[in-house]
């Protein structure tokens, strides 16, 4: 059975068809086209699938399409709003914070998230929340230094 | 200068706003989705697969079963990862007459969504007969042992050695002999992005696009199998490879290919997480017997090592991890005699596959080891063993007895360096008070490593031990590059191998902004990987540790040649000679007189009349690099001596450790490195290399790995029971570089790639020993579980993880 969905992403209404076992990564990428949102393991333990829903965390691949009804969704595509990079962004290019790419938009929207909620983490603090996302390439040091890097671009500018 | 500082990525922007292209990101019109079906049984015999059903479910477009994979393609031949194998077997990209490991995929389906392709697995009737498996090679060398290939009869598979010098005269001449057994597990490097292929059939051509760390390996294996000449491999944005996308991948390609042959539509398949766990390829699992001839002081006369691999259920690997070990067959050290003797065991387990540093690690376990129990045996301190036989400054270059050529190095000032930097004195201190304090608190351990890291591939190597075989790909290396400059003065450049996240663009760029003058920002890859446009030569991977010799040298030899041109051109527009012309940020100038890149590329294009008489229009250059310096020893000589790789890094490893007395947990509290990588283009890319590679390292060392039941069934199916290390496990690794630039290479560079991943296992096991001193244990076995660990110190440690 086919359900509709109606939801914003990206600040962009739509309205959309799925299966009642469409995950919501699956809508993200292979309906609306945003292929930045990715899959590393489609069971919730490596984060690259990671998204904002009403601005809250979330692994897509373990959200059903139709939960999202309704809801506000934001993916990497949409986090600079329009800016060229978020500084969240910023921060991960100067750090050298990535190789491969492929766990990257996870990493930035989980430290997003991260520093809305705790704007001045120490690295442990920084450690225990990105302990939901896996890196197989940078060994996190890097991510570790371009979320601290984040914060402190991010509290100069408020 | 660009070389040598840390450049702004070229790849991050991209990938930190979504904009990466993986082929799962690729949509073709009128494409269908793959899905496989795949073994449950660790050994069975297919008396028949039933397609009917699943072919009549909706959205259905094709089946692919044993028979038509049979039918439709020929077998690959056994290639050079199989020199040792005694009798030619055919492997099909898909299970055949037999599943021999659980996951060895045995039927596909084609739907319109994936999630139909799905559904219409299961409906797929196999029939098995199902026979005993073997899943260690204790069980699987057994003479009642059921075959896994019955054209070999055992399933001890191989069996060689090789030897340099006199081993047997220095066991003679040896005060005492140092024994120790030693194991190594099975585990990877768990890419985050899975397998992926689309392929796409016209009656001209067929193109793939793959995330595939070896272009040429899918080239030729649709070729092979499909009997297709005209091919054309796409690598988008690799969502890492490690080694794990060299081999296996293959077949998968292969079977993509013959879907699309088959529905005569565009096909994508994209392997899930759990069917890589299974059957993506693991590193291999290693027993080590070892002896050591040893001096009074410590010196090594020479050394006898056993190594028995576990290959899994395939001969396709056969004998890769052996062959490897001719890389740092002496790791850092000046020992001239040595036996290695290998077995390469099947087992109704993953096939096994290359991952970062493949056979090296086990290697440098092996050398480091063996150091620490000289130390302990002959009551010598093991730094002090390991100066006393380490390859001296005054050595350089150095040959090892198997060929191996050192450029240059200083292996004491890296020890020098990694102990002041750890505090050793400092931890050696608290150790000791602690173990004074008695039963309370965390014990602290501290182990000391050094190792080599090879880089640059010889494709001659293995003809050193397999002088016979037919296969080889060829001898040395050749790669390519190709710049351009453009009209509107930006440059454009193509290399000739794809990149799997190591920052290829970056550094490529930094070489032609100092090479060609050029702006970084005005600099671009114009594409990834295409074998349509891609200058690549037998180097042509992802692998090897070849990007620093191969491709460095052919985007520096590129750039020096449109340099040429672009002074010639220069010199004649601006009336001045050659050498008075010079280059800088985009612009040409002579005296008070200047032109910017894209004045020239307007005349160069556009302008005949202005172009000097016999000029070639265009700025463009192409070059193929191969080592200057492969010689001597690209070809293996009589006594089987072959320069297995071309440079050689090399690094110190120091690892202190708490182990809790409560549970057996390991907690790595600093992890201090110093590292040679020779001149570093982009230090902050180098880093990221030895900060990801340690860290892999040192979660394998530490409890990451393949946990097979012994009916052969993987209990490790997700990242989570495989014990993938999160920021929290991983440690603040810190690093100090000490460059000692390469007398051979382009720019005295060296490789950065497999790296730390080399020393760290042995560094850990080294640290975790030392801890557990108190305790009288020898760390023989990875990984340091916390359960082994526990076990260890309550006297049963010889229990598997
Ligand atoms: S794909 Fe969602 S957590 Fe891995
Ligand atoms: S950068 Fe490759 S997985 Fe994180």
């Amino acid at each position: 059975m086919k359900h509709t969905v109606d939801l914003t992403v990206n600040g962009e209404a739509c309205s959309e068809t799925v299966e009642a076992r469409t995950l919501l990564v699956h809508l993200l990428r292979d309906q609306l086209g945003l292929t930045g949102t990715h899959v590393g393991c489609v069971v919730g333990e490596c984060g690259a699938c990671s998204v904002l829903v009403d601005g809250k965390l979330v692994k897509s691949c373990l959200m059903l399409a139709v939960q999202a009804d309704g809801r506000d969704v934001t993916t990497i595509e949409g986090l600079s709003g329009g800016a060229a990079l978020h500084p969240v962004q910023e921060a991960f290019v100067q750090r050298f914070a990535l190789q491969c790419g492929f766990c990257t938009p996870g990493f930035v929207m989980a430290a997003h998230a991260l520093l809305c909620a705790n704007p001045d983490p120490t690295e442990a603090e920084i450690r225990q929340v990105l302990s939901s996302n896996l890196c197989m390439c940078t060994g996190y040091v890097q991510i570790v230094e371009a979320v601290k890097e984040a914060a402190a671009r991010l509290r100069s500018c408020t | 200068m660009h070389i040598g500082r840390s450049l702004r990525s070229k790849e991050a922007p991209r990938h930190v706003s979504g904009r990466g292209r993986f082929v799962d990101d690729l949509v073709l019109p009128r494409m269908l989705h793959a899905c496989i079906l795949r073994s449950p049984y660790a050994h069975a015999r297919i008396l028949g697969v039933q397609g009917q059903a699943a072919a009549a479910l909706p959205g259905v477009k094709g089946v692919l079963t044993p028979d038509e994979v049979r039918e439709l393609s020929k077998p690959f031949k056994p290639g050079r990862y199989a020199s040792g194998l005694r009798v030619p077997i055919p492997e099909y990209s898909g299970a055949v007459g037999k599943v021999r490991y659980v996951g060895e995929p045995v039927a596909m389906v084609a739907a319109d969504t994936r999630a139909r392709a799905e559904d219409a697995i299961g409906a797929i009737d196999v029939d098995y007969e199902v026979l005993p498996a073997s899943s260690t090679i204790a069980a699987a060398s057994e003479p009642t042992a059921a075959s896994i290939y019955e054209e070999l009869g055992s399933n001890v598979a191989w069996e060689g050695h090789v030897s340099y010098g006199d081993v047997d005269g220095a066991f003679k001449r040896a005060h005492s002999i140092v024994r120790e057994r030693l194991t190594i597990h099975r585990y990877s490097s768990t890419p985050l992005e899975p397998f992926a292929c689309v392929v796409h059939r016209t009656p001209e051509l067929l193109t793939i696009w793959c995330n595939s760390q070896s272009p040429d390996v899918i080239y030729e294996a649709i070729t092979e199998a499909l009997g297709i000449d005209a091919v054309r491999v796409i690598v988008p944005d690799v969502g890492g490879g490690f080694g794990q996308k060299i081999h296996l991948i293959r077949k998968y390609a292969v079977m993509t290919a013959l879907m699309a042959v088959k529905t005569g539509r565009p096909v994508k398949w994209i392997e899930d997480r759990s069917e890589h766990m299974m059957a993506g390829g693991h590193s291999c699992e290693q027993e080590f017997n070892v002896e050591a001839a040893v001096a009074r002081d410590g010196e090594v006369l020479g050394i006898k090592i056993q190594d028995t691999d576990d290959v899994g259920g395939s001969i396709s690997t056969l004998t890769i991890h052996f062959t490897n070990k001719l890389n740092n067959l002496f790791n850092t050290y000046k020992v001239q005699h040595l036996r290695l003797e290998g077995r390469s065991v099947l087992t109704n387990k993953c096939p096994v596959v290359p991952n970062r540093g493949i056979g090296k690690p086990g290697m440098c376990f092996v050398w480091e080891r063996i150091m620490d129990r000289i130390a302990q045996e002959l009551s010598l301190d093991p730094i002090a063993v390991r100066r006393r036989n380490l390859i001296e400054v005054s050595d350089f270059p150095y040959t090892t007895p198997n060929g191996n050529i050192y450029g240059s190095g200083d292996y004491h000032a890296l020890l020098d360096k990694v102990l002041k930097n750890v505090d050793y004195g400092d931890v050696r201190r608290r150790q000791a008070e602690s173990r004074q304090k008695g039963v309370v608190g965390p014990l602290i351990g501290i182990g000391v490593v050094i190792g080599v890291e090879p880089g640059g591939r010889n494709a001659a190597r293995d003809m050193a031990i397999f002088p016979q075989s037919k296969q080889m790909p060829g001898a040395g290396g050749v790669e390519g590059a190709t710049i351009k400059l453009e009209k509107n003065g930006s440059v454009v450049f193509t290399l000739g191998s794809p990149s799997c996240g190591q920052s290829h663009e970056t550094t490529a760029c930094q070489i032609i902004a100092d090479v060609l003058g050029a702006g970084p920002e005005r600099i671009a890859l114009a594409s990834t990987f295409d074998s349509a446009r891609s200058p690549w030569g037998v180097s042509a991977s992802n692998s090897g540790n070849n990007f620093h010799l191969y491709d460095v040298g052919a985007v520096h030899g590129a750039a020096t040649r449109l340099r040429e041109k672009v002074i010639v051109l220069a010199a004649h527009l601006l009336q001045a000679d050659k050498s008075a012309v010079q280059i800088e940020n985009g612009v040409v100038s002579a005296g008070d007189r200047s032109m910017s890149f894209a004045e020239l590329g307007k005349i160069a294009y556009g302008n005949q009349a202005m172009l000097p008489k016999g000029f070639e229009g265009g700025l463009e250059a192409t070059y193929y690099h191969s080592h200057p310096h492969a010689d001597p020893l690209m070809l293996p000589d009589m006594q089987g001596r072959v320069r297995a790789q071309y440079t050689f890094s090399s690094a110190a490893h120091a690892a202190v450790v708490e182990v809790d007395r409560e549970t057996g947990r390991v907690r790595v509290v600093r992890y201090v490195i110093v590292s040679d990588n020779g001149t570093l283009i982009n230090p902050s890319v180098v880093d990221g290399q030895i900060y990801g590679s340690a860290a892999h390292g040192i979660s394998v060392a530490l409890g990451e790995g393949f946990v097979y039941g012994q009916d052969g069934q993987l209990q490790t199916l997700t990242l989570l029971d495989y014990g993938k290390s999160t920021t929290l496990e991983t440690p603040h690794i810190e690093i100090e570089h000490f460059p000692v630039p390469d007398p051979f290479t382009t720019l005295g560079q060296k490789a950065a790639g497999e790296g730390a991943a080399i020393p760290s296992p042995a560094a850990i096991a080294s640290a975790v020993e030392d801890a557990l001193r108190p305790f009288g244990v020898t760390v023989r076995d990875l990984p340091l579980t916390p359960e082994r660990v526990w076990r260890m110190m309550h006297g049963s440690e010889r229990v598997r993880a």
